[in-house]
C-alpha cells in the first residue's frame, strides 16, 4: 500500500469539517466525551430513520430499540471506557514529563557540583547518623529479653538505702527462708529461681579463656522457657548438697567456639575450679539475663540454695540474683505487693535491711546505659536541625538566583504548573538521592560503632537498623528538602514577573520575606550548633576529669589472682607461703600481699557499729569486706590515712569465720559511722546473719582512703572494711609490678602454678586492663560526642558561609558603586562584614541558652566541670564567632578585587 | 445471524478501511454489505469501537458531517491496519476449512 492511497483512506469525504481534538486530560471530560457520542450517534440515528419516513417520535422509540440495551446501560459502559482511555493517557504523558523533567535536574545539578555535594553530603549525614545512632539506641535500649517468657520475669531486690538507684549494689543475699517463704504461700508467682555468678577458666589446645558460669536453681532455665539446643537441661538429681557441682550446661557460643560445634559434645568434660564436669547440654544463644556479666554466661552449672556462709563454688548463697515468673495476667505492682506481705510475715528474713522492690528483668537490664543514650538522642536531635537547617538554607540560596531565570521562562510562556512541577522534581531527586545516601552513611556508621564498641556493650555487636528510625529521619529530611527546594516556584509566584525582571536589572537588595527565612535559619543553626559543641565539650571536660581522678589506688602495674588451694589448713597455710616466696623472688615483683583488685571481689554484708561510749549502735546495711594482709595497703597503694596498720595475728576467737579483732575503715565509712572523729578504737561488727549468734566486736586501728572502681563518676565511695585474711581456701593476692599488668599476667600465673599442679588459679585481672575496660564506656560517650561536635561544626559552617557568601555576593554591584565612588575598600569590607555579624550575635546568644538548658539536664553526667561552665561557653562562641567572621570575610575580600567597571556593566 | 464471538471487530476494522466513518456509518455499512444479515444492536457496535479505541487499533476524533451534526469519527491507525490483515486472513482461512468440512460429499476425502 502506497503512503499515498493511504492518506487518501484516511480522508473524509466531502464536507466533513475536522474540528481540533480534545484531549481527554480529566474524567470529568471523559464522561463529557462518551454521552457526546452516545448523544451524537442517537441524533444520527434518528434523523435518517426520520428521512426515511418515521416520525420523529417514533424514530426515537426505534432508535433506541436498536440499541438493544437499556440507554443508561450503554452510558455506563461508554463512560467507563472512555475514563479508561483518559487513565492510560494520563499515566503516559506523566511518565514523558517525569523523564523530562529528570532530564533536565540532572543536567542543572551537574552544572553546580559545589552545590549538589554539599546538600547531598548534608542530607546524607544527617539522615545516615541520626539513624545509625537512634538504631544503636532502640538496639541497647529496648532490646526485649531474648527468651519466650522475657516479659514476666521480675526480679525482687532489697532496696538498699546507701546505694538507691545504684542497681550493681541492690541484689542482696536472699535468705533461703525467704525464698522458701514466697514459693510456698505465692499466688501471683508461678515459679521462683536464683543464680549467681562466677567465672572459670578453659583450657583449651593450651590457650587458657576467662569465661563466665553461673550458678543456677534446677528450674532456671526452664522458667524462662528455654529449651536446650542440644542434650538436656538441669534435673533434680543434678545438684550436689554441700559439694561443687558435676554437670554442666555450656552456651552455644563456647560451643561453637571451643568445640567446633561437634555434635558429641554431650558427655565431654569442662574444668571447673580444677575439677571436669560432666556436658550434659548446649543453651542457645543470646540469652541476656540480667547478672552482673553483661554477656551470656557461658557456663551453666546447677545448684541449691543454702544457708551457709562459706559454701564455695557451686553454691547460691552469695549474692544470688532472684528471679520470679509471674503468672500470666499479674501485674508487677500486684506481685510485688504480694511477696512484701510475705515477706513481712518472715522472722530475720529483712536480713540486711532495706525495703522490698520487685522489678521487671527487662528494665534491670537497661537501667545502667539510659541516661548516656538520652544524652546521644539529644545530640542526634540537634545533628538533625543543623542538617536540615543547612540544606534548607542552601536551597533558598540557589532559589533566589534562579528568580529571574523562572521569571524569563513564564514570560515565555511555560505554563506555571509546569514550573512547579519541574522544581517538585528537581527537589525530589535530590532528596531521594540524599535519603539513599543516607541510608549507605548509616550502615556504615552503624558497623564502625559495633566494630568501636567498648566491652559491656556487645550488644551493639548486633545493632541493625530500625526501620522506624530510618523512616522517621528521611521524612524529616525528605520534607526539608522538599519544603525548601520547592522555594523557587513559591517565589515565582510571589512577585509579576515584571517586577522581578526589572528589580535584577537595578540590582537592589533582596526580597523581605527571603531574607528573614534565611536569617532565621542561620540563626538556629548557630544556635543548635553552640548547644551541641558546648555539651560535648563538657562531656570532654568531665571525663579528662574523670581520667584524673583519683582511684584511691594505683591499679597500673597491679595484677590480681584469685587462687584455690586444696588440702589441710596446715598444707593450705604452707603452698600460700610459698606462692608468696615464688612470686617475691620474680624479677620484676615489687610486692606481693593478700587481697584483691579494688572493686573486685568485695564480699557483701551489713555492719553495726558501737557510735558512742554508751553503747548506742549504728547500722550500715552494705559493706565491702576485703581480706587482706597488712602488706596489702603499700602493695595496691592504698594511702592510710590515720592509726596504724593491724597486727597480722590479730585473729579473733571465732574461729575460720568472721573479722580479724583489728581493723581498718575507710573514710567514708569513718565519716558515716563516727562524724565527730573518733573512728580509731571504735568498735564494730559484722551484722550477723539471721538466725546466728553475733560475733564479737573488733576493734578500729586505722583509716585509710576511699578507693573507686575506674569510670565510675560519682562523690561517694563505697564503705569498706579492711580485715586481716583467714585462711580459707580460696586466696586472693594482688602483685605489684614494674611491667604493666598484661605482661606480667601470664608470668605470674606460671609462677603459681608452678609451686603445686593442686592450685587451681582464676584468670589473673592486670590492673591495666580494668583500668581501660573501666573508662572504656565514656571514653565512647566521648569520643562520638566529639565526632558529632566536628560534624555540627562543619555543617554549621558550610551553612553559614554559604548563605553569607552568597548574601555577599549579592552586594557585588553595590560594593563595586562605591569603590566606584572612591570609598576606602576595608570600609566597605568591614561593612559587608558587620551585616553578618548581628545574626551571629543573635545565634550565639540563643545557643547559649540552649546549652544552659541542655547542659542542665547533663549535669549527672559531668563531672569536674559544671553545667555553665564558663570558659567553655565562651571559647565556643568565640569559636562559631570567629567561623561567622571568616566566611563573611573572604568573599567581601573577592569582592574587592573584581574591577568596580565590570559589575557596573554585568547584567 | 448471530455473530461468532469476536468477528465483530475485525468487521468494524474491515468497514473503516475505506476511510474514517462516525458510528451510524458503520452500522449502515454492515448492514448493507450483508444484506441485513448481519443484526448488531447498536450497543453492541459502540462497545467494540471503544474496545478497539483502549488497544488503539483505531483512533477517535470529533468533526462536523456533511449534514452540520458533531459526530465522532473513527479511522484505523496503522496497527489495526496490520491487525485488519492478520485477523482476516486468519478467519478466511478458518471459514475455508469449515465450509471444505461441511460441503463433503463422502466421508471419504
Amino acid at each position: 500500500m502506497s503512503p499515498q492511497r493511504d492518506r487518501d483512506r484516511d480522508a473524509f469525504r466531502a464536507g466533513v469539517r475536522r474540528l481540533f481534538k480534545l484531549p481527554l486530560f480529566t474524567r470529568a471530560a471523559a464522561r463529557a466525551d462518551a454521552d457526546a457520542e452516545l448523544d451524537a450517534f442517537l441524533a444520527e440515528r434518528i434523523d435518517r430513520l426520520v428521512l426515511g419516513g418515521l416520525t420523529p417520535a417514533d424514530a426515537r422509540a426505534e432508535a433506541l430499540r436498536r440499541l438493544g440495551s437499556p440507554e443508561a446501560d450503554a452510558r455506563l459502559v461508554l463512560r467507563r471506557s472512555a475514563q479508561r482511555r483518559q487513565r492510560h493517557q494520563w499515566l503516559r504523558q506523566a511518565a514523558a514529563d517525569l523523564r523530562e523533567d529528570l532530564r533536565i535536574a540532572v543536567r542543572r545539578f551537574a552544572h553546580s557540583p559545589a552545590f549538589t555535594a554539599t546538600a547531598l553530603l548534608t542530607l546524607a549525614f544527617g539522615i545516615g547518623a541520626n539513624t545509625a545512632i537512634f538504631s544503636a539506641v532502640h538496639g541497647l535500649l529496648l532490646a526485649p529479653l531474648a527468651f519466650p517468657n522475657g516479659n514476666r520475669i521480675v526480679m525482687p531486690m532489697q532496696e538498699n538505702d546507701r546505694y538507691r538507684g545504684d542497681s550493681r549494689f541492690e541484689r542482696r543475699n536472699m535468705a533461703g527462708a525467704l525464698i522458701e517463704a514466697w514459693q510456698q504461700r505465692t499466688h501471683t508467682v508461678e515459679d521462683i529461681a536464683a543464680a549467681s555468678e562466677d567465672m572459670f577458666s578453659l583450657d583449651a589446645d593450651g590457650t587458657i579463656d576467662t569465661l563466665t558460669s553461673a550458678v543456677v536453681t534446677v528450674n532456671f532455665l526452664p522458667m524462662l522457657g528455654v529449651e536446650p539446643l542440644v542434650g538436656r537441661g538441669f534435673s533434680p538429681g543434678d545438684v550436689v548438697r554441700h559439694g561443687p557441682p558435676n554437670v554442666a550446661v555450656i552456651s552455644e557460643a563456647l560451643w561453637r567456639q571451643s568445640y567446633a560445634g561437634r555434635s558429641d559434645i554431650v558427655g565431654r568434660t569442662v574444668t571447673l575450679d580444677g575439677r571436669p564436669l560432666a556436658i550434659i547440654g548446649v543453651a542457645p544463644a543470646g540469652l541476656n539475663i540480667p547478672l552482673s556479666h553483661k554477656t551470656p554466661p557461658d557456663m551453666w552449672v546447677p545448684g541449691a540454695l543454702t544457708d551457709a556462709v562459706d559454701g564455695g563454688t557451686g553454691s547460691l548463697d552469695i549474692s544470688p540474683s532472684v528471679f520470679a515468673l509471674l503468672r500470666p495476667g499479674v501485674s508487677v505492682d500486684v506481685a510485688s505487693r504480694e511477696l512484701e506481705s510475705i515477706a513481712a510475715g518472715v522472722p530475720h528474713a529483712a536480713g540486711l535491711g532495706g525495703r522490698l522492690r520487685v522489678m521487671r528483668a527487662q528494665d534491670f537490664v537497661n537501667a545502667g546505659e539510659t541516661r548516656a543514650l538520652e544524652v546521644l538522642f539529644a545530640a542526634v536531635g540537634a545533628l538533625l536541625l543543623i542538617s536540615c537547617a543547612t540544606v534548607a538554607n542552601l536551597l533558598l540560596a540557589r532559589a533566589w538566583t534562579r528568580q529571574r531565570e523562572f521569571a524569563i521562562r513564564g514570560a515565555l510562556g511555560a505554563g506555571r504548573r509546569r514550573l512547579a512541577r519541574q522544581v517538585l522534581t528537581e527537589s525530589m531527586s535530590l532528596a531521594v538521592a540524599g535519603g539513599l545516601l543516607g541510608i549507605g552513611v548509616a550502615g556504615l556508621t552503624l558497623r564502625v560503632i559495633a566494630a568501636l564498641r567498648p566491652p559491656g556493650l556487645d550488644r551493639l555487636a548486633d545493632v541493625h537498623i530500625e526501620p522506624a528510625v530510618l523512616l522517621w529521619t528521611l521524612v524529616v529530611s525528605v520534607l526539608t528538602g522538599l519544603s525548601f527546594g520547592c522555594a523557587p516556584a513559591f517565589f515565582a509566584g510571589l512577585h509579576p514577573v515584571g517586577d522581578v525582571l526589572r528589580r535584577e536589572m537595578r540590582g537592589g537588595s533582596a526580597g523581605v520575606t527571603s531574607r528573614r527565612v534565611r536569617s532565621t535559619l542561620v540563626v538556629l543553626q548557630i544556635a543548635a550548633s553552640l548547644a551541641l559543641l558546648v555539651a560535648s565539650g563538657l562531656l570532654v571536660r568531665s571525663f579528662a576529669a574523670l581520667q584524673r581522678m583519683p582511684l584511691g589506688f594505683e591499679p597500673r602495674g597491679l595484677l590480681y589472682a584469685d587462687v584455690l588451694i586444696a588440702g589441710t589448713r596446715e598444707q593450705r597455710g604452707t603452698i600460700r607461703d610459698e606462692i608468696i616466696r615464688h612470686l617475691q623472688s620474680l624479677r620484676d615483683v615489687t610486692g606481693v600481699s593478700i587481697g584483691v583488685m579494688p572493686g573486685k571481689g568485695w564480699l557483701g554484708g551489713g555492719v553495726e557499729a558501737e557510735i558512742d561510749p554508751e553503747g548506742h549502735t549504728a547500722d550500715v546495711p552494705a559493706l565491702g569486706t576485703i581480706m587482706m594482709s597488712p602488706g596489702y595497703l603499700r602493695v595496691a597503694r592504698i594511702p592510710l590515712l590515720a592509726g596504724r596498720l593491724p597486727d597480722s595475728t590479730s585473729f579473733s576467737s571465732l574461729g575460720p569465720a568472721g573479722w580479724s579483732s583489728e581493723v581498718l575503715v575507710n573514710r567514708a565509712l569513718a565519716r558515716r559511722l563516727w562524724p565527730a572523729g573518733r573512728a580509731i578504737g571504735a568498735h564494730l561488727r559484722e551484722k550477723p546473719f539471721p538466725g546466728r549468734p553475733p560475733a564479737p566486736w573488733s576493734t578500729v586501728v586505722g583509716v585509710t582512703s576511699d578507693t573507686r572502681i575506674p569510670g565510675e563518676s560519682g562523690d561517694v565511695a563505697a564503705y569498706q572494711v579492711y580485715t586481716i585474711d583467714r585462711l580459707v581456701s580460696e586466696v586472693p593476692f594482688v602483685v605489684r609490678t614494674t611491667m604493666s599488668g598484661d605482661d606480667a599476667a601470664p608470668i605470674v600465673k606460671r609462677a603459681i602454678t608452678a609451686v603445686d599442679p593442686h592450685i587451681f588459679a582464676r584468670p589473673i585481672l592486670s590492673g591495666d586492663t580494668y583500668l581501660r575496660d573501666g573508662l572504656a564506656p565514656t571514653r565512647f560517650a566521648m569520643s562520638l560526642l566529639t565526632a558529632f561536635g566536628v560534624v555540627a561544626l562543619a555543617l554549621a559552617a558550610i551553612g553559614l558561609s554559604g548563605v553569607i557568601a552568597y548574601s555577599v555576593s549579592q552586594r557585588t554591584r553595590e560594593i563595586g558603586i562605591r569603590l566606584a565612588l572612591g570609598a576606602d575598600p576595608s570600609r566597605v569590607v568591614r561593612h559587608v562584614v558587620s551585616g553578618g555579624l548581628g545574626l551571629v550575635a543573635l545565634g550565639i546568644a540563643l545557643g547559649a541558652a540552649a546549652a544552659l538548658a541542655a547542659t542542665r539536664a547533663l549535669s549527672s553526667m559531668l563531672y569536674g566541670v559544671g553545667a555553665a561552665d564558663p570558659p567553655t561557653f565562651v571559647a565556643i562562641a568565640l569559636l562559631v564567632g570567629a567561623i561567622a567572621l571568616v566566611a563573611s570575610y573572604v568573599p567581601a575580600r573577592r569582592a574587592l578585587r573584581i574591577d568596580p567597571a565590570e559589575t557596573l556593566r554585568a547584567d | 445471524m448471530a455473530l461468532l464471538k469476536g468477528t465483530l471487530d475485525v468487521l468494524v476494522l474491515k468497514t473503516l478501511s475505506w476511510g474514517p466513518m462516525h458510528g451510524v456509518e458503520i452500522t449502515a455499512w454492515l448492514e448493507s454489505r450483508s444484506d441485513g444479515k448481519i443484526d448488531v444492536t447498536d450497543a453492541a457496535l459502540l462497545q467494540a469501537l471503544h474496545r478497539l479505541e483502549e488497544r488503539e487499533l483505531i483512533a477517535a476524533e470529533w468533526a462536523i458531517t456533511d449534514h452540520g451534526r458533531r459526530a465522532r469519527y473513527y479511522r484505523l491507525t496503522s496497527a489495526g491496519r496490520a491487525r485488519l490483515r492478520a485477523e482476516s486472513t486468519a478467519l478466511i482461512d478458518h471459514v475455508k476449512t469449515l465450509t471444505a468440512i461441511l460441503t463433503a460429499r463422502s466421508a471419504e476425502t
